[in-house]
């Protein structure tokens, strides 16, 4: 049923392309467009990372609808379900109008609207005590990517902490440090040109649909791509691949290394590519010897004939060839090393920067405004990400880790958080351990557009203005083909809300950090655009919403031999020093997960399309395609626990219990039940999600993976009773 | 006359002090000055990249140009232009550390782990 109204909502989005299409001619045109009071104006969304443009419509004021702008091609004149919902953002009754201080007690709901001069002064006067007492060191500032983001994280580093914790240990951090390894950069996988593509727990068709969700079904529909897919459920996008094969959890990694042994054994990796531009190929050549497809058969529960014979088709496919990476967050504590894997795969069959491969990002040089930085903060990072996850990204912390010292006050007290469009409490597995934190805080100020589950538990809300009534920084879409977007606004803020920059500037003037802020978001942006290969560049972007460099995609530039990859031996390293230099295994080792214990089982998670993590689950519009979630359950599993469909049932791990009910399917296997994220809300102004479904955040346990610090997600077993 | 060579004296303790300064830093092998990054990154592109990009008269220059063992060599020998002036002439010591810092940090075998987002 969701995926019958999903698809209805594309086709309209389909449609709606085309209506764009003429419309983009008018706006290549005419730029923004007024007629009477009908006003057409190019910005940027904000719903999920891939920031596609749109056009907004606008009538006597009002938003009507949200058309997508095909002069992107990274979003190729589409607008997914969540970018044609947007615009309700701005509208909802229930969201953010005037900054709050918090009344009663945390959490009991009661707030004393203030002026900005209030909630600012309180603000200030809250940080400088914790920092009299505790140092700088004791504000945590923790944020989600966003185009305004460096201005809050700027504040957290001027006002001297070291502590600035970012989404990625809860994202991709695992991919981006195993790619970073391998490459010296994270490539894009170009599935428009693909012919054969390996899915493992990426769920395309379902979880995210962007323009390279459309990429991949126009490969696999019209020039037949082929499409493999592992995954323990039974997915829309396992229901679209040439074959499904329910891999058994947390051995995505025995298959990876059997397809390295076949290939090697067989000889099909491209051997002059291997040579010009990789080092380790013989440590990596005795390193796989061992797994053989028989050996992966049992881990896997593929059968081995079938990993050879995908291993050889997808040598023959390469370079068009990918195992893609996906864009999901890490499952296991090994999931930097699966992900190692991968990357040598797909370097040893030669698809790097090739049509159809794994291609390098492109980028566009922006200017940048100049001020004169702050010193750096004399402590040192709560998490000691120095010494936990010396090769991670240090400026973007490691959550979990964080978070246990925190707790523990280790190496220092942290009393103070400030938060930006993030919400911990959903985010964060073990959301009891995050409760926690949030209990033992001197003080918490979030600013948001509306009242998540952490902001309902904050101290001051700074109600942020939403992405269509306010100016951003200008950004480059880097990619295969980089684009520069400019988001601006589309209406006046409705109420008495403020962009991030504006809040962050309130608060260095109390702070005494006005140096580092004293510009506008005009000269920043102006200072951004002027490099840009365009006359009246700003004036541009104002009119176009996008500026798309011409000639399109090119491929090849690294393909030569001379070329330095930014790693330690300048090459491919299939082998890293580096990794064994730190403790780490130079090459993927397999270890086994842990089974399940009798009567328990593991428990996976996952998305849906129409919503951004936990974030947009009150969207109206969006709200009537899933308002809860289900626990998927195995019809033997389902009979042993005494569990019919549509039973409420609890389910309990270690750390905490949730109730929601069961979907009684074939489509998932046996030793695992499934839920989807971001359900369960505690925020009653979160109206239509308040308390529908389970939150998987108050399920899953605290475990992360060994190098990246990225959460492991797939690590918790949990019990299933009907209540 | 006098001045000249009370200037002279200043010079050449200041490039004494610079000198030792990266004479240490070099027998730190391969860890990481202990200059700020950020205000490197400031300066380096404030006097820097004037004359160091594309089509300038210095040609590009980019922390990736070197490697982190060649931007330590050539801050040992502390020369600039080709070796007709000191690198002290081009900047005052305090922020040589710092251009030092962030073009080791970002060398092309520098650990450079990419992010979501910025």
């Amino acid at each position: 049923m969701d995926r019958r109204r999903f698809l209805k909502t594309t086709s309209g989005t389909a449609g709606a392309g085309a209506i764009a299409s003429s419309l983009s001619c008018s706006l290549r045109k005419r730029g923004t467009v007024s007629r009477g009071g009908r006003r057409e104006v190019p910005t940027t969304c904000e719903l999920c990372p891939n920031k596609c443009s749109v056009v907004a419509v606008v009538e006597d004021g009002v938003i009507r609808k949200l058309n997508p702008n095909p002069e992107n091609p990274k979003s190729r004149g589409m607008l997914c379900a969540r970018g044609n919902a947007g615009f309700l953002q701005a509208y909802d009754p229930n969201r953010l109008k005037r900054p709050l201080i918090r009344a009663g007690a945390r959490g009991e709901g009661k707030w004393r609207e203030v002026s900005w001069d209030e909630a600012f002064d309180y603000t200030a006067q809250k940080l400088t005590a914790i920092k009299e007492k505790y140092g700088p060191q004791g504000v945590l500032w923790s944020s989600t990517e966003a185009f305004a983001e460096i201005f809050f994280k700027n504040l957290g580093l001027a006002f001297g902490s070291p502590n600035i914790v970012r989404h990625p240990t809860l994202c991709l951090s695992s991919v981006n440090l195993a790619y970073s390894t391998t490459f010296g950069t994270v490539p894009s996988f170009d599935l428009l040109n693909a012919n054969y593509v390996i899915m493992a727990g990426a769920n395309r068709f379902e979880a995210l649909i962007t323009p390279d969700t459309m990429d991949l079904i126009d490969s696999t529909m019209n020039r037949k791509t082929r499409l493999i897919c592992l995954d323990p459920r039974f997915t829309v996008t396992a229901s679209k691949a040439d074959q499904w094969f329910p891999i058994k959890p947390g051995t995505d990694m025995a298959f990876i290394l059997a397809m390295l042994h076949v290939v090697i054994a067989e000889g099909r990796h491209d051997k002059e590519f291997v040579v010009n531009y990789c080092t380790g190929f013989e440590q990596l050549t005795e390193h796989v010897k061992p797994y053989t497809p028989e050996w992966a058969e049992k881990e896997t529960e593929i059968p081995a004939r079938d990993i050879g014979r995908i291993a050889r088709e997808f040598s023959d496919a390469a370079p068009r060839a990918v195992f893609y990476a996906g864009r999901r967050s890490s499952w296991y504590q090994n999931d930097f090393q699966m992900r190692r894997a991968q990357a040598i795969l797909n370097a040893i069959v030669g698809n790097w920067d090739r049509q159809g491969g794994m291609v390098p990002n492109a980028k566009i040089a922006l200017g940048e405004y100049m001020f004169l930085p702050w010193d750096d903060p004399k402590a040192p990072r709560v998490d000691e990400m120095d010494k936990n996850f010396p090769l991670a990204a240090q400026g973007d912390g490691a959550y979990l880790k964080l978070r246990e010292n925190v707790l523990a006050g280790s190496p220092y007290p942290v009393k103070g958080w400030m938060i930006a469009k993030q919400d911990p409490l959903n985010a964060l597995p073990e959301q009891a351990k995050t409760l926690r934190m949030i209990e033992q805080m001197d003080f918490i100020a979030a600013i948001d557009i509306q009242m998540s589950d952490s902001a309902w538990y904050a101290d001051v809300l700074f109600p942020e203005s939403t992405y269509l009534e306010r100016w951003d920084p200008i950004e480059v879409m880097s990619g295969i083909w980089p684009v520069v977007v400019l988001r601006q606004p589309v209406i006046k803020p409705l109420h008495d809300t403020k962009p991030c920059l504006e809040i962050v500037q309130g608060l260095a003037k109390r702070l005494g950090l006005q140096q580092y802020f004293d510009f506008t978001i005009e000269q920043w942006n102006e200072a951004a655009a002027k490099e840009l290969p365009i006359e009246m560049p700003l004036e541009y972007l104002k009119k176009h919403g996008v500026f798309t460099p011409p000639g399109g995609p090119k491929y090849g530039a690294t393909l030569n031999p001379e070329h330095r990859f930014v790693t330690k031996s300048g090459k491919i390293e299939l082998y890293s020093e580096r990794l064994q230099e730190n403790g780490h295994d130079p090459l993927p080792v397999y270890h086994s997960r842990p089974e399940p214990p009798y009567g328990k089982f593991r428990l996976v998670i996952g998305r849906k399309a129409f919503y951004t993590h936990a974030n947009s689950t009150s969207n109206p519009w969006l709200f009537d395609f899933a308002p809860e979630n289900r626990l998927w359950i195995n019809p033997a599993s389902a009979r042993s626990a005494g569990v019919a469909d549509g039973d409420q049932v609890e389910v309990a791990s270690s750390v905490g219990a949730v109730q929601l009910r069961a979907k009684v399917t074939q489509e998932i296997r046996p030793d695992c039940v499934f839920m989807l994220h971001g359900f369960g809300k505690r925020s009653p102004w979160l109206k239509r999600a308040y308390n529908r479904g389970g939150s998987d955040a108050a399920l899953l346990e605290t475990a992360w993976d060994k190098v990246s610090g990225n959460a492991a997600m797939h690590e918790t077993f949990v019990k299933v009773r009907k209540v | 006359m006098r001045m000249n060579r009370k200037l002279q004296l200043v010079i050449s303790s200041l490039t004494a002090i610079v000198f030792a300064v990266l004479l240490s830093m070099a027998a730190m092998g391969a860890s990481s000055p202990k200059g700020n990054d950020g205000k490197g990154r400031y300066y380096f592109r404030q006097t820097c990249k004037e004359c160091h990009t594309k089509g300038a008269k210095g040609g590009e220059i980019t922390p990736l140009t070197k490697t982190q063992a060649q931007w330590r060599s050539y801050f040992l020998k502390g020369k600039h232009g080709g070796g007709s002036e000191t690198l002290i002439k081009v900047m005052a010591d305090t922020q040589l550390l710092d251009v030092q810092t962030y073009l080791i940090n970002h060398a092309a075998d520098s650990l450079q782990p990419e992010t979501c987002g910025k």
